[in-house]
């Protein structure tokens, strides 16, 4: 997107640039004097706060000279280790299960009237707020120990109701899958109004059965999209932290929860070890974001071809 | 209504949900409206320990509105969406002049250092911030400068995308270029014929921006704590400790957030008739 609008300014607006800037050579600096204010706040909140964190990574804990030490630590202490496995699998179910609700309820969606549609989309972006410390106490009062679908389950005798605990990894599960589906669902729709309606008709006049049309024509056609969804859905799950810190508080095995312990806990501070494990989110959260540009990027040159 | 969908009808005939779409969405809809409708229901009612809640009352709700926690907690959260959502619009106006007027080529590295925050989201963000400035002794290591500086950052993305799409669509370029055969100064045309026509590009980032703040945890639990409770963090000191309240906040902060989107998708969609 950025690169199209730019390159395509870019000959409307360079000759006159040039021929208008040379009688204020002096006055040009003057005009980077704006960019200051950005600059600094960028550099002392984000750029330099992320250099600290890298730094205290790569300060060993016990030896307190450079090196991979605290990596090493992260990497064979059962807990962190833990951590990192159960960050990965509840983010990649969740975004899996999501994706696939959501490509149906997408799907459906797109086949609807305007009027379906449109109260669909609602409910969606309305519901795409509910998150964090507001959607963990509404699950808690549904499903916790005392949880109205948990009485339910008791008088009922539906053990899965019953016996269900929320304040483990499949809890946690319950509740990424939820914030999941509107995102997800939000992302995906607008890569069906690229699904011509002529392809079923051509599929249908060349006996394509309805699942060869699904799986050969559909399927592949969105397949940008979907891969793209799938990673900003597993970066976002991977990232959450006020849901799981409002269920579990800090005693689950978590990357974001075992992260911020370390430098807020009520132990003492921890920032070679909390900093390793910070840079191992952070080396995830860059490569689902990297993955992510390659399929927009492909998402949308598909769409130009077409 | 009615007029509606027979005109909708008329413009599309094909167009009828099928059965199972209907049956599918509702499931799905029902799924996604369902907690926070129990929070609803729980949260205006005395006791909910049988199938059916008993005891219509208003009680959660008169005792939050006479809380004056609560309404603390509202106002430093309303402080903090106004101001940091403010700063960063000012910031990145003025460095978007220099964008258009100046140098195109910072484009690439505002953009970069502008999706940053995006990718990161509020752990490391937070976690950085005090990692870097806890006990450095300065004005800095200050939890509000702290906590400003991160909402700051963390509403970039948004609203960088709001004011580049804005400026993308109206050829601020080319409109400073005529306004300078004019006579009138690079600057001087930024603020007088470019700022004015991206009013409401910006508008609808910045609302989108403070639900984002508005419905933070992470930054104001981990930078400020209960030293600056905004009401994502008063919700959960208090749901351990009393849930017919913490349903009435988790109703507000949700009716709050709603407004806002229904605003934000109202503008959106006048903007695309246009």
């Amino acid at each position: 997107m950025a690169e199209i609008s730019q390159t395509a300014a870019a000959p409307a607006t360079g000759e006159p640039a040039t021929a208008q800037v040379r009688p204020a050579k002096s006055r040009k600096w003057v005009g980077y004097v704006a960019f200051l204010p950005f600059l600094l706040v960028i550099v002392g909140y984000e750029l330099l706060p992320l250099a600290q964190l890298v730094l205290d990574s790569l300060i060993g804990k016990e030896s307190g000279t450079l090196g991979i030490e605290n990596f090493v630590k992260v990497f064979t202490t059962p807990l962190y280790q833990q951590s990192i496995i159960n960050s990965v699998w509840i983010s990649l179910v969740s975004a899996v299960v999501g994706i696939v609700v959501s490509f149906l309820a997408a799907r459906f969606a797109y086949e609807s009237s305007e009027r379906v549609r449109s109260a669909f989309t609602m409910v969606l972006n309305m519901m795409s707020n509910f998150s964090g410390v507001p959607l963990a106490f509404a699950f808690m009062i549904l499903m916790g120990n005392s949880g109205v679908l948990t009485i339910l389950g008791r008088q009922w005798n539906i053990p899965f109701l019953a016996d269900f605990d929320l304040y483990t990894g499949e809890g946690l599960l319950v509740l990424y899958i939820y914030f999941q589906i509107p995102l997800a669902t939000l992302l995906l729709l607008p890569a069906f109004s690229g699904i011509k309606k002529s392809w079923r008709e051509a599929a249908i006049i060349l006996q394509a059965t309805p699942l060869d049309y699904w799986f050969k024509i559909v399927i592949p056609n969105l397949m940008p999209s979907i891969l793209g969804t799938l990673s900003v859905l597993f970066s976002n799950a991977l990232a959450a932290y006020a849901t799981a810190f409002a269920i579990v508080m800090n005693n689950y095995a978590l990357l974001p929860l075992q992260i911020t312990s370390k430098f807020k806990g009520d132990v003492q501070i921890d920032a070679a070890t909390g900093g390793a494990l910070a840079v191992v989110l952070i080396i995830l959260m860059v490569v689902c974001t990297i993955i992510n540009n390659y399929f927009t990027k492909r998402a949308s040159k598909g769409r130009e071809i077409i | 209504m009615s007029l509606k969908t027979r005109a909708a009808k008329t413009s599309a005939p094909d167009k009828k949900t099928p059965l199972a779409a209907k049956i599918f969405l509702g499931i799905v809809s029902l799924y996604l409206l369902v907690p926070f409708l129990t929070t609803l229901v729980y949260s205006l009612f005395v006791e909910w320990t049988d199938v059916l809640p008993s005891g219509f009352t208003l009680r959660n709700y008169a005792e939050l509105f006479t809380n004056s926690t609560f309404w603390l907690s509202i106002g430093r959260t309303l402080i903090l969406c106004l101001v940091s959502v403010a700063i960063t619009i000012v910031l990145l106006l003025l460095a978007m002049y220099v964008v258009v007027a100046v140098n195109r080529k910072l484009g690439r590295f505002m953009q970069f250092v502008c999706m940053i925050p995006y990718a990161l989201q509020g752990v490391i963000l937070s976690i950085g911030i005090i990692s870097l400035y806890t006990g450095t002794g300065t004005i800095l290591s200050n939890r509000m400068f702290m906590l400003f500086g991160a909402y700051t950052i963390l509403v970039l993305p948004y609203i960088y995308q709001g004011i580049r799409n804005a400026l993308n669509a109206i050829d601020a370029n080319m409109l400073i270029q005529a306004a300078e055969m004019l006579g009138c100064g690079r600057f001087r045309a930024y603020v007088q014929v470019v700022l004015p026509n991206i009013v409401s590009g910006i508008l609808v980032s910045s609302l989108l921006a403070e639900s984002i703040v508005f419905g933070d945890f992470v930054l104001a639990n981990n930078i400020a704590g209960t030293n600056y409770q905004n009401i994502q963090v008063f919700l959960q000191a208090n749901m351990a400790r009393s849930s017919g309240l913490s349903s009435a906040i988790v109703v507000i902060i949700f009716l709050v957030v709603a407004a806002v989107t229904a605003i934000v998708l109202k503008l959106q969609r006048s903007s695309q008739n246009r």
